[in-house]
């Protein structure tokens, strides 16, 4: 079945699962200062990406018919 | 605060993704109600974050974390006492009048309910009243953003502008709602990390409660006398006034918010809508609140190293910076992006709400009833997208007047809490006795309106008022005089409505079905499991209301 990309799930779940990836990424490669800086971008990271992971599954699995 | 590539990187991808959804919605969008009411098919869901998030602005954000520094948990009433209780009664007695009579919009209830003059009171003070907010919301934005990242004061206001603009030029009201809901997720993921960080650097609540006085770590237990508590006000003033007469009128009356819950697909869904959102509602004062508590413990924290900034006297902590000022201390960059991203999303979510409202207002309300009556839809259509424009360039301008006029904007500010502390009783009285009629609401209005401004002109508080040259009564805050100024606004209106309607002619019976609560059969609701009914949810946020109310007492 055509996923309906307007379903707000998929947008939500698309922008923190970037958002996330790039916060992930920035924590670890980004050259190295205070480690706490480090953590927070890291655990920031990681919750916002299982939060858009989270959305991304509840749309791709529990699909809302468009009226389209 | 300097920014790096990954803090612009995300900023960037938050303006792409809301762009990118005016689009995406765009093709959807065939007639004027698509454009200016959702074609009323937003499921509860969204609907019920988009009607907490309309009201999620920079006053909100920015604010509340200021008041909470200054008053301390005291500020939360204005969740937990002067919003959630107002929720709840416009979803379980308000919307279906606001839902079954088809209306487009509030104004065009009162229109159904009272009559033309009413309607057009309320729609054109409402409308002048958006647009201001919108410039308002757009000057706070670029002041801060000058403030804490250098940006130029036109950079900020086109920018925001010009982005809001695209996306509810292309998606309407759709477009707007969906943006509301992202930005209330980013809004709340952006800041709890940074209540986090700053709980955890204070030594936990515990460690917030131990730094600061006992009076702004208490909800309840120095209400009872204005002197006693950092807000100045006494429990009757803060009962009535903002637990009643301004919430009450704000929650159930403004169409920015009750837009919201009129565009949900169903009757059921519209009801339901405050109602779900009343559960993150009451929780976001650990969001928006806690940081300005916070921000001030940790000016007592020893090795924190953290100061909230004061203002160009000197002398004055500038509570509006508590929470720039956090994020800017303790946010590296990456989160200090996201963290911007949440505070320019507040500001822009603060501005479509207005935008989308004065457009709806406008097209339906204003232009359709008494400029063009009867023309195609299309040609609503291409209005209601005209009036959108018309409300971004208007809101451009509020803000360069605010800019260069600031007593204008605070007089201005002023007059319209005056026009809005009365309607309460308006709708109150229409949709709870039969009897009530369009020249009594009408009268009524006017007459709570020069209420309110009498009142303010005979008191003093913080020395402002008494412009009338007596002062009956000095307030020991602004707060305290407001809400004294809204009581007897609702009053004066209600008994003033209720002496004109009994020597006037009200509508027959029949015209009034669907209108007054005694003439409208109930909804069924008797087919729902117990859990899923409108009361249940209400009886639920009742008791989570009180017990948080009792664990900050």
């Amino acid at each position: 079945m055509k996923k309906n990309i307007l379903d707000l799930r998929f947008i939500i779940g698309a922008f923190f699962s970037l958002i996330g990836i790039l916060l992930c990424g920035y924590a670890y490669f980004a050259p190295s200062g205070e480690v706490s800086v480090h953590q927070i971008n890291w655990h920031s990271g990681l919750v916002y990406l299982l939060f858009g992971l989270l959305m991304l599954f509840l749309w791709f699995f529990f699909p809302v018919q468009s009226k389209d | 605060m300097k920014l790096h590539v990954i803090d612009y990187l995300i900023i960037a991808l938050y303006f792409l993704f809301v762009i990118g959804i005016g689009f995406l919605i765009r093709r959807k969008v065939k007639s004027s109600q698509d454009f200016l009411m959702s074609g009323r098919a937003i499921p509860l869901w969204i609907a019920s974050l988009a009607f907490i998030s309309a009201n999620l602005g920079a006053q909100e954000v920015i604010g509340m974390a200021a008041s909470g520094a200054k008053y301390g948990i005291m500020t939360s009433h204005f969740y937990w006492l002067g919003a959630i209780p107002a929720m709840l009664f416009l979803g379980i007695f308000m919307m279906p009048f606001y839902y079954g009579s088809q209306a487009r919009s509030v104004p065009e209830y009162l229109a159904k309910r009272y009559d033309e003059k009413t309607r057009a009171f309320n729609a054109i003070t409402f409308a002048v009243m958006t647009i201001f907010s919108s410039g308002i919301s757009l000057y706070a934005l670029a002041k801060l953003f000058e403030v804490i990242l250098g940006w130029s004061f036109e950079l900020s206001i086109y920018l925001a502008a010009g982005i809001v603009l695209i996306y509810t030029f292309l998606g309407g009201l759709t477009s707007a709602v969906y943006n509301e809901v992202l930005q209330f997720f980013l809004i709340v993921l952006g800041i709890a990390p940074l209540v986090y960080i700053g709980l955890h650097q204070a030594g936990g609540w515990q460690g917030v409660v131990s730094r600061l006085p006992d009076s702004m770590t208490h909800a309840w237990k120095y209400v009872g006398s204005a002197q006693e508590n950092p807000m100045g006000v006494d429990v009757w003033s803060l009962a009535l006034g903002l637990g009643f007469v301004l919430s009450f009128g704000y929650w159930c009356t403004d169409f920015l918010v009750v837009q919201r819950a009129m565009v949900a697909h169903n009757m059921a869904a519209a009801e339901k809508t405050p109602l779900i959102a009343a559960f993150p509602k009451m929780l976001m004062p650990f969001v928006v609140i806690l940081p300005g508590l916070i921000a001030i413990a940790l000016m007592h924290t020893p090795g924190a190293d953290y100061r909230l900034p004061y203002k160009p006297d000197g002398v004055t902590l500038d509570y509006d910076m508590a929470l720039p000022s956090l994020l800017a201390h303790y946010y590296p960059s990456g989160i200090l992006g996201v963290g911007l991203t949440a505070l320019f999303a507040s500001f822009m979510s603060g501005m479509a709400g207005n935008v989308t409202a004065f457009n709806t207002v406008w097209t339906y309300d204003i232009y359709q009833s008494y400029i063009k009556p009867k023309e195609s839809d299309h040609h609503y259509l291409i209005m209601g997208r005209v009036a959108t424009v018309f409300g971004i360039v208007a809101s451009i301008a509020t803000a360069y007047l605010a800019r260069s006029f600031n007593n204008i904007m605070d007089f201005l500010q002023l007059v319209f809490g005056f026009v809005n502390a009365p309607l309460f009783a308006t709708f109150f009285l229409g949709m709870f006795w039969k009897r009530t009629t369009g020249h009594g609401a009408f009268w009524g209005l006017i007459g709570g309106t020069l209420a309110a401004a009498c009142t303010h002109g005979l008191t003093l508080a913080e020395g402002k008022g008494a412009w009338l040259g007596a002062n009956l009564h000095s307030f020991h805050s602004t707060m305290g005089q407001n809400f004294v100024i809204a009581i007897v606004a609702f009053t004066s209106c209600f008994v003033l409505t209720a002496i004109i309607s009994l020597f006037t002619k009200p509508h027959p019976e029949k015209q009034l079905v669907g209108l007054v609560y005694s003439l409208t059969p109930r909804p069924d609701t008797g087919h729902l499991r117990w859990y899923r009914k409108p009361v249940t949810l209400a009886v639920v946020v009742l008791l989570l209301l009180i017990i948080l109310n009792l664990i900050f007492k």
